[in-house]
């Protein structure tokens, strides 16, 4: 799907934290956590519940701002963005692949994967054109017209997927994509992952699948907000 | 996608949600546009009505609105007034209640009204009636009955009428005048069940048994150009008497009866407003909370916050614009079935309305709705706006 350079650093994380104001006092949900993601990583995220991993990937996405360090997306401090700023950045350089899916039950699959390109300004004939190879790319060209409700729950979390990379984003994050999922879905669903990332976008899947991760090249793991450890396949 | 048309489907996915507030606005918005055509309704019949009369300026011995009291030495009053350069015509009006006798029946009970014209420039007299079929009445034995009567007593042009008028006190008893009805006539400000008989001053006085005197409860007057300046000209000459023009009139109006009716609007029309703004927010603050996992999902794919405000404020606008445009013809046929009734009240005249539609009510209907989409949004607008994204999602994945 797309080209670039193997060696340029998407995010670079430096010493990020993330703690939550509680009654009972701060909750770190992560802590110090260092990581750079290049062009065409395919970096799987685990570790028990509750140990930050969603939390880690929504300061990845730049949903969410760390508390400490510093994260750069692109070279560029999110953290100095402003709100329109880092949602510019959302639409054009990063995906999201959610467990729920979040398709909007009212639009068809086309509707909803055109959805970040109206967004983005692109015009009624290149958004049509995008979707056809979006849908085609996921293998459901021919349920363009179907609403979520008449899909599958794989074909939902491809739908999700072709949505995600609506705008060829450069940075593809997705959390607990297999989650709600079967497993031979699942491992449909991993294949396509594997897929998107061979075609050079890079990759970061937070889950509790071991399948799902093992098909990562860096695996890390967490524990209380921490990566313990990383893997390098 | 732009925020219209995803506001659009967002209505269409939950019918029953969008129905409820269309009725709803619809149903506020009609009551709310007859508030408005109520507020300045009877101010813009009466100028229409006095507009069409002919007359511009009216002298009475007390200000209008008022009752009692009539101008004496009339004809020299009238006289003195005709002889002002700014003066076209002066008609002096006199009003006496009438029983016309009929065969079989009670009495028909009726308002007797003789004028009587003076023009100086060969400008035309107006009566305060107009005739619909036959003639004017012109001499001392000939009246104009409104179609009513014409109808309760059998009657047509060319008929006689057998009438005993009251001029002087209601329990006199005068003998019967026997006259001839030569036209069918509307009278405008007769009340809605106040019937009419017109004639000249002579008729009346032949009806009164030539017991009348001077007087009038009215005079009329046309002016040649600026009417307010010609009122100024006669107060001198009809000392002790108050010159009306029309603008005049409906000040006072506006200053007294017609308050009461603005103020009943002003009340009701704040409390639809508010209520429409009640409920539509109620509406949209369910709407929004039941999706927003759905609206965090959209800012992490990057739909900024100004986006997801639009659409918020696009479904309003869209349930109340849907709701507005059912409201006008709704409000239209409500306004016309309450002017019926606040019609029949007595001493109303026929042709006076509570209720006149005008594009300034339209504008002020259509300006009031528009910001009762805004308003209503604002708090769904502000839980979109400052909705946690990562917090949303991960509440969502938890629930």
């Amino acid at each position: 799907m797309r080209g670039r350079a193997v060696s340029n650093v998407i995010v670079d994380a430096r010493e990020v934290g993330r703690s939550f104001a509680m009654p009972a006092g701060p909750v770190h949900a992560v802590r110090d956590v260092t990581l750079q993601i290049r062009a065409g990583d395919h970096i799987a995220v685990r570790g028990p519940s509750g140990c930050g991993k969603s939390t880690l990937l929504h300061m990845l996405g730049v949903v969410d701002a760390p508390s400490s360090g510093t994260l750069l997306f692109d070279g560029q401090d999110v953290s100095r963005l402003s709100d329109a700023r880092r949602s510019a950045l959302r639409l054009r350089r990063i995906g999201f692949i959610f467990q729920r899916f979040f398709l909007l039950p009212m639009l068809t699959a086309a509707e909803n994967v055109e959805l970040p390109l109206s967004e983005a300004g692109a015009s009624r004939r290149d958004r049509q054109e995008r979707t056809k190879v979006l849908l085609d790319y996921v293998g459901l060209a021919a349920r363009a017209d179907h609403r979520p409700s008449q899909l599958s729950g794989g074909e939902m979390q491809r739908v999700a997927i072709a949505r995600a990379l609506a705008n060829n984003p450069q940075l593809l994050l997705a959390d607990e994509p297999t989650g709600e999922l079967d497993e031979a879905t699942g491992a449909q669903i991993a294949a396509l992952l594997d897929r998107v990332n061979a075609d050079g976008t890079a990759l970061v899947i937070v889950t509790h699948d071991s399948t799902l991760a093992g098909r990562a090249a860096r695996v890390l793991m967490m524990r209380d907000g921490r990566i313990e450890r990383e893997a390098t396949r | 996608m732009n925020a219209v048309g995803f506001a659009w489907r967002s209505l269409v996915r939950q019918p029953a949600r969008a129905i409820l507030g269309v009725l709803g606005v619809a149903a506020v918005g009609a009551l709310l546009l007859d508030m408005l055509l109520l507020s300045q309704g009877l101010i813009v019949s009466m100028r229409d009505l006095l507009d069409r009369s002919g007359w511009d300026i009216r002298v009475s011995v007390r200000e209008i609105p008022g009752r009692g009291g009539r101008v004496s030495d009339a004809s020299e009053t009238a006289a003195r007034i005709a002889a002002l350069p700014s003066v076209k015509a002066t008609l002096i009006v006199r009003i006496a209640n009438a029983r016309i006798e009929r065969e079989g029946g009670p009495p028909i009970a009726a308002t007797f009204e003789g004028v009587s014209g003076r023009s100086n420039k060969g400008a035309p007299i107006t009566p305060p009636w107009t005739v619909l079929r036959g003639r004017d009445a012109r001499g001392a034995n000939e009246v104009v009955v409104d179609a009513a009567i014409a109808k309760a007593a059998n009657l047509d042009v060319g008929g006689t009428i057998t009438l005993r008028a009251s001029c002087v006190a209601d329990l006199e008893a005068l003998p019967p005048a026997r006259l001839q009805v030569t036209g069918i006539a509307e009278f405008p400000f007769a009340g809605t069940n106040e019937e009419g008989i017109g004639g000249s001053l002579d008729a009346l006085k032949a009806a009164c048994g030539g017991n009348v005197g001077d007087e009038a409860d009215l005079l009329l007057v046309t002016s040649t150009g600026e009417s307010r300046e010609t009122a100024e000209a006669i107060r001198p000459v009809a000392p002790g008497l108050f010159a009306m023009t029309n603008d005049e009139v409906v000040g006072r109006l506006q200053q007294t009866g017609f308050t009461y009716f603005r103020q009943i609007s002003a009340v009701l029309t704040t409390v639809t407003v508010s209520f429409a703004v009640l409920l539509i927010s109620v509406l949209l603050t369910v709407s929004v909370n039941q999706r927003l996992g759905e609206i965090a999902a959209l800012r992490a794919l990057g739909f900024s916050r100004s986006r997801v405000v639009k659409d918020v404020l696009s479904e309003s606008a869209l349930i109340v614009g849907l709701g507005g445009l059912i409201s006008l013809p709704l409000g239209l046929l409500l306004a016309s079935g309450l002017d019926r009734i606040l019609k029949a009240m007595p001493g109303i005249p026929a042709e006076l309305h509570f209720f006149v539609f005008e594009g300034s009510a339209l504008a002020v209907h259509i300006g009031l709705l528009a910001a009762t989409a805004i308003v209503a949004a604002l708090y769904p607008m502000r839980i979109v706006s400052t909705l946690p994204i990562a917090a949303t999602l991960r509440d969502e994945v938890i629930g």
